[in-house]
């Protein structure tokens, strides 16, 4: 990790605060107007999507209706959902964008989430064995985790859990890895797989049951399309997720050079620890605005169509104090995070010298 | 500000299931609101329909609610909420109107006064528009007409005549039966609020006498004094209703009291003044746990939640520094300071992160 001094790190913190202070005091009616703008498309999109999707018996109106559900989960999940529960838009005071009880459209509940991503995952960025999102514990993807005979194989995992990926995440607070290591007991766990269960149930009941039996001479097309949008979402999400911590710059860290951290530091260690992609306007809506994941984990509670307005002061800063600002095209990122996952799954010696080759 | 609807328990838990939502119904909201706003269903709404410029920092809202609104007996208030700048305010005030009048014609009346340094008053002064659709809450408070019909005493000042309007408006249209004498003070002529309607109904209801008194228009203030309540009889025995400055209404009850009428037969309704600047008081202060029936003091910079878990509680928590919202929960009232930017919180109803939150003052959490 990058040595500064406590000095350096305390001006780091400075600069990075007052960037989040312009931002905060300039909040209002166009923040306003563009989540509530997204809601809309969303809702639209979603209408729309279900609407045409009893009629996917020809071809291109399945087409049509399962992209458009596609993306609107996209939406709802990366654009509204999770910048909502990061509580970007609680200053609105508006209840049904409240960061504590909104509830997503997707298999994961809003309350696992908010403990496992806005808690665990933003205050642990990127710390072996602290973080869970690095790996999901499926995925060897640093040498600091000892190598195992089936991380050969990983690559199997990594197609499941991306196919899976709703499933995945509303289970990831499972933490299935302590369970088999015996560090913690299923008992503990039956509050949570009630309630994942709850809301598991109730997703699978909409997409699966419902609508399909709602239009029942056409039950099998709805629930092909419905199938198909959720896999849309998951493909999608897990992909620039994969690229948000992944990739090749993007630093891990040991739980010893984080202890008693200064904000300076989680500052230093969430810019070295994330890493961006460029691409379109609407490449950076449907990815939530994680395209900016440097600034997102910088300021998670900043609503994220401000990422972009900010991107250039942030590089700035790093410049500024000699810190690596991790962005390429979408591409190019995620295909050093495919090389990742390959080159893990073998361990550090082979992996070297297959490299070489 | 919740829309109570009987709906049927299986058409609601459907609606559950498909939204994702304890209000299914409002998941069509956005895009409701764009075709008709009236369709609203997460709130009440009310159309503006008309604005009466009162005087020059006084103005009447006439609103037309949607026909879901429950109604209101003369006297009572509610709080409407209006998006400014993006932020979703709520504040109460009294109905001006009378009940007869939502019966008859559908309409109901806000007599509202700018406030100095006041956000959602100005805003309403100058941005809201006729046309515009604000949220309405159902009415409530025990500022009411007695009933069987008993002798009254008014005394109003300045904005504190809009429920007393109401309730003139009602007694005089339902006829009721015993004197009534209204002692309304004002700064200056100007700032009489519906004088026309005030002379109209003192011409039309002969139980009721009328004294407008300016308190600023001679050489020297002339506030309420005992002499004023001289000329009015059988004051022991009436019902007294005060609404208007703190100062007003405090030395009104003195008076009233030393008159030899009882606390019980005394109704006020408070307006808060705008909240003073608290300035560079000292941090610390009384933390009162609502949801747990709890109380704290503490002193300088300790964090709200520090402060609950040495009461001996377990709020929910998370990064315990300001990122990840886990702790985030309803202050009731009081200001707090945020401990990261040094801002401090308004006075009012507003979520906070509690892990660095510092109270300044008296707070009341819902905790």
């Amino acid at each position: 990790m990058k040595q500064m001094t406590e000095t350096q790190l305390s001006q780091l913190e400075q600069d990075l605060n007052a960037i989040r202070d312009e931002v905060i005091a300039d909040l209002g009616e166009r923040d306003a107007q563009n989540i509530r703008r997204m809601i809309r498309l969303h809702r639209l999109l979603e209408a729309g999507g279900r609407v045409m999707m009893p009629f996917g018996f020809i071809p291109p109106v399945f087409v049509a209706a399962t992209a458009t559900l596609g993306i609107a989960k996209i939406l709802e999940n990366m654009e509204i959902g999770h910048n909502v529960m990061h509580g970007q838009y609680d200053w609105m005071n508006d209840p049904a964008l409240h960061s504590q009880t909104y509830e997503w459209d997707t298999a994961c509940t809003g309350d696992s989430w908010r403990r496992t991503h806005n808690y665990e995952h933003h205050t642990y960025t990127n710390i072996i064995g602290k973080d869970r999102d690095y790996g999901y514990a499926v995925l060897r993807l640093s040498d600091d985790e000892p190598w195992k005979p089936w991380h050969s194989l990983q690559f199997i995992n990594y197609i499941l859990l991306s196919v899976f990926f709703q499933w995945g995440v509303g289970l990831h607070e499972l933490e299935t890895e302590k369970l088999q290591r015996r560090e913690i007991r299923l008992r503990e766990k039956l509050p949570f797989l009630k309630e994942f269960a709850r809301k598991g149930g109730r997703q699978a009941f909409k997409d699966y049951v419902f609508f399909p039996l709602v239009t029942f001479p056409v039950a099998p097309i709805v629930l092909a399309g419905n199938i198909g949008a959720n896999l849309i979402r998951n493909l999608w999400s897990s992909t620039v997720i994969f690229c948000g911590h992944f990739t090749e710059d993007a630093e891990t860290f040991s739980e010893e050079e984080c202890k008693g951290e200064s904000k300076g530091h989680w500052y230093l260690r969430q810019l070295t620890g994330s890493s961006n992609f460029t691409g379109g306007r609407w490449l950076h809506v449907l990815s939530g605005h994680l395209s900016y994941q440097v600034e997102h984990h910088v300021f998670p509670d900043l609503p994220a169509h401000r990422y972009p307005e900010i991107s250039g002061k942030v590089q700035a800063v790093c410049e500024k104090h000699g810190i690596h600002y991790n962005t390429g095209s979408f591409a190019k990122q995620y295909g050093t995070v495919l090389k990742r996952i390959l080159r893990h799954s073998l361990p550090e010696r082979l992996a070297g010298s297959a490299i070489r080759a | 500000m919740l829309a109570k609807q009987p709906q049927s328990r299986a058409l609601h838990w459907l609606g559950k299931q498909l939204f994702n939502r304890n209000d299914p119904a409002a998941f069509f909201d956005p895009l409701l609101e764009r075709i008709n706003p009236m369709w609203i269903r997460a709130y009440t709404p009310a159309r503006v329909e008309q604005i009466i410029q009162e005087t020059a920092d006084t103005r009447t809202l006439v609103l037309k609610p949607s026909r879901r609104w429950s109604g209101f007996r003369a006297g009572q208030h509610v709080t409407i909420c209006v998006d400014v700048n993006g932020v979703r305010r709520h504040r109460t005030f009294s109905l001006s109107s009378s009940p007869m009048f939502w019966q008859q014609q559908g309409r109901v009346t806000l007599t509202i006064k700018r406030l100095p340094g006041g956000r959602v008053t100005n805003w309403i002064h100058e941005e809201l528009d006729t046309g515009s659709v604000i949220g309405l809450g159902e009415a409530f408070g025990d500022f009411l007409v007695p009933e069987p019909a008993q002798p009254v005493l008014f005394i109003a000042g300045g904005s504190g005549i809009t429920p007393v309007l109401s309730q003139l408006e009602t007694m005089a249209g339902t006829d009721y039966r015993a004197p009534v004498t209204l002692l309304y003070f004002v700064r200056t002529a100007d700032d009489v609020i519906a004088r026309k309607k005030l002379q109209a109904l003192s011409a039309r209801y002969s139980a009721l006498s009328l004294h407008i008194i300016t308190t600023h228009e001679g050489e020297s203030p002339r506030y309420l004094c005992d002499a004023d309540l001289d000329s009015i009889p059988g004051l022991k025995s009436r019902q007294v209703y005060l609404c208007g400055p703190r100062g007003l209404m405090d030395l009104a009850r003195d008076l009233v009291n030393q008159r030899g009428v009882d606390d019980t037969a005394i109704h006020s309704t408070y307006f808060s003044a705008p909240q003073a600047d608290l300035g560079d008081e000292a941090l610390g202060g009384q933390v009162r746990f609502a949801g747990s029936d709890a109380e704290a003091s503490s002193q300088g910079d300790a964090t709200l939640l520090d402060i609950a878990e040495a009461t001996g509680l377990s709020p929910r928590h998370g990064c315990r520094m300001g990122i990840c919202h886990q702790c985030s929960c309803r202050k009731t009232s009081g200001t707090v300071i945020n401990r990261l930017t040094g801002q401090a919180s308004g006075p009012g109803e507003e979520n906070i992160q509690i892990c660095i939150s510092v109270p300044r003052g008296p707070v009341s959490l819902d905790l």
